[in-house]
């Protein structure tokens, strides 16, 4: 079976998203749509998104900036057809409701977010050792995400917040946010402090800190920084009888590092009580399989009625939700939030 | 296949270059030049590398204690030349073994814990269920072994097969136990350097166990630092006890050719560092470019990071191996 693809969005990540549906070889590109026509492409790639259906398209992959997402979302599902879209899923949980609205109006259609750092191999492992039990139960975890933001930041519309929904959380930060809720479930307690520290000239964070708890009492901290000058990734799970980390991500920049699985289980002495630092076991990981991973999943959902497990809608409003509760949680930002709006309005 | 490394501290040099393990090397070497003089012991020349198969013409040869040897130009393993009968080589162990210090014994805690650890985080990692395990001859080479598991590796049924004199070198009774006890998983740890005929032993696991049955393999490995620049020198290097230093590629073709999967392998070794650098600090040593003043200022540190280094490029003197039927 060949899904005829069409990618609305075909900047960097559209063309990623191309790269891998064609190396599955279940996947037919057939068109895209940017906002400049692309003479050299392989494929056509038209300005106006409603002419990619002129190709008839089986699947849309959505990878368009977040403002943008919900309409795209909405009227290919409309249309009948399913859908890959990158995350963020939108600006804020309203714009999930919308298209999880769209989504329970065509039941028999697919609806993926790109959500792939669950399929990272070095989370893929984690996964497996906590679901396992060897490492007994989930304490605590730990997140940092970073990067510089780098030239052009100020200007991208990534900080304009009635495109994008808001700053290096939203963008980068919910990926960890993800990761914390496919290892924890839902958080409920939420506590934070959001800051914009460098880049002053523009309404969006470039740091965010955040704590919460979720009703078993697991509780995670997130720092989701755009000043982590060394860009850095680190997401780290303490359990009852050991601990588990993952230092790197494998990236399209590759700027984050190698990604390293680092794993212990504790050593107790005679009486039970374990003996600071134990043996660790490192396992380093050197191929971003995330893409491929994501598009044999998607293409398996359509093709065999095999359930999404990573990026489901549910998923998506989840985290979107924790995000609102993260930039809700620090009163000072609430209320400079809250007086944008109000001067937005005006 | 994975290639993990295992960080842990550096050892006591003691351990390997103190008087306890000197007298156990002098005892080993007394029983071999023994066995080399006995007119009536049987020996089985080799003509060809037991890992890769190459041809003992490709390889260049040397010796300790009278012990003919080759390094194999085809995978870079080390083995003896002509090796004993294993029911003679099980019969000096048990001498040996008889005769041990206890306090040799006293504290290999840490290294029990780093094996059992390292069978639970696979079984989490492979999502095989390995509820029975069969220890081949650890329990003997470490006799705090058997204890260790009762006390620390919970949920999980150890058996254990030791060390025995018998006419067939043992291979009857593990084929029997193999096929009464179906482990799960089968340790063969500190066993592969020392046996005669390697081979036979990963065949008959091979051959009596269900499939996807798990075998850990811990040995020695002719690409660490240690045997590339110190070869016999190395205090490690007991001949008897180093029948076939493998090389991880030669023992992954072994394992491959006998039709097991390779699911892991690594190189955990610790001592490489510290025993050069003991090497390098000894007066009477010649100067080898770069490695004497590596060596000769090195720091803790500086060590730790070397021995990681070799352990991340699958070239320290220990190695591991998980293998799946």
């Amino acid at each position: 079976m060949t899904l005829r693809t069409a990618i609305i969005g075909y900047g960097k990540m559209g063309r990623i998203r191309h790269a891998a549906m064609e190396k599955h070889g279940g996947f037919k590109v057939v068109a895209a749509c940017d906002s400049q026509p692309d003479p050299t492409a392989a494929i056509p790639v038209v300005t106006d998104p409603l002419a990619v259906y002129d190709y008839n398209p089986d699947v849309i992959v959505c990878s368009v900036p977040n403002m943008m997402i919900p309409d795209v979302v909405c009227e290919a599902l409309t249309r009948g057809k399913h859908v890959f879209s990158e995350k963020p899923p939108g600006r804020n949980s309203g714009d999930v409701r919308r298209m999880r609205q769209a989504e329970a109006q065509n039941p028999s259609l697919v609806l993926k977010f790109g959500f792939n750092h669950r399929m990272h191999d070095a989370i893929e492992e984690a996964k497996k050792l906590t679901d396992a039990g060897t490492m007994g139960d989930l304490y605590f975890m730990r997140g940092v995400y970073g990067k510089a933001g780098g030239p052009g930041y100020a200007q991208n519309w990534r900080n304009d917040p009635t495109q994008s929904g808001g700053g290096i959380l939203i963008d980068q930060g919910i990926h960890m946010l993800d990761l914390f809720q496919m290892f924890a479930g839902r958080f409920t307690e939420v506590q934070s402090f959001i800051q914009r520290n460098f880049w002053t000239e523009v309404p969006v964070e470039d740091n965010a800190f955040a704590l919460m708890k979720n009703p078993e009492g697991i509780i995670a901290s997130v720092h989701s920084s755009a000043t982590q000058w060394q860009h850095t990734f680190r997401f780290e799970l303490y359990m009852r009888n050991g601990f588990i980390s993952v230092d790197g991500i494998l990236s399209a920049s590759g700027s984050y590092g190698t990604e390293v699985l680092t794993v212990a289980l504790n050593r107790l002495d005679r009486g039970g009580n374990p003996i600071p630092n134990p043996e660790c076991q490192e396992i380093r990981f050197t191929e971003d399989l995330s893409w491929d991973k994501e598009a044999a999943e998607f293409y398996e959902a359509i093709a065999n009625g095999t359930p999404i497990r990573s990026g489901t809608s549910a998923q998506a409003l989840e985290v979107m939700e924790l995000v609102e509760a993260i930039y809700a949680a620090d009163p000072e930002w609430h209320a400079q939030l809250q007086r944008q709006s109000v001067t937005a309005a005006e | 296949m994975q290639t993990p490394v295992f960080l842990d501290h550096l050892p006591d040099i003691s351990t390997v270059t103190g008087r306890k393990p000197e007298r156990y090397r002098l005892t080993r070497n007394k029983a071999l030049s023994e066995l080399l003089l006995d007119d009536t012991a049987h020996w089985h020349e080799r003509s060809n590398c037991p890992a890769c198969g190459g041809s003992i013409a490709k390889s260049r040869n040397f010796s300790r204690a009278y012990l003919p040897f080759q390094r194999c130009g085809g995978c870079n393993s080390i083995y003896a030349a002509r090796v004993p009968a294993q029911q003679e080589l099980d019969r000096l162990r048990l001498e040996q073994t008889a005769v041990k210090d206890p306090e040799a014994e006293q504290d290999r805690e840490f290294e029990f814990i780093s094996l059992l650890n390292w069978i639970s985080l696979t079984e989490a990692r492979s999502g095989c269920r390995l509820e029975r395990v069969l220890d081949y001859r650890f329990c003997s080479q470490a006799p705090g072994f058997e204890e260790a598991t009762g006390r620390l590796s919970h949920n999980r049924d150890w058996q254990f097969l030791p060390l025995e004199s018998a006419a067939d070198g043992g291979i009857g009774k593990l084929t029997r136990s193999l096929r009464d006890l179906a482990p799960k998983a089968v340790l063969v740890q500190a066993e592969m350097d020392r046996v005669a005929d390697p081979a036979q032993l990963l065949r008959t696991l091979r051959e009596n166990v269900a499939e996807g049955t798990i075998v850990f393999i811990g040995t020695s490995c002719s690409d660490g630092l240690e045997y590339e620049i110190l070869g016999v020198d190395s205090p490690s290097f007991i001949p008897l006890d180093r029948l076939n230093i493998f090389s991880v590629k030669g023992f992954e073709l072994l394992a491959q050719s006998l039709g097991y999967t390779v699911l892991e392998a690594s190189t955990p070794g610790r001592r490489d560092a510290v025993l050069l650098e003991q090497y390098f600090n000894s007066a009477e040593n010649a100067k080898i470019p770069f490695w004497s003043s590596f060596f000769q200022d090195a720091d803790k540190d500086r060590l730790r990071d070397l021995q990681i280094l070799l352990q991340r490029s699958l070239k320290s003197g220990v190695m591991r191996f998980v293998l799946k039927t």
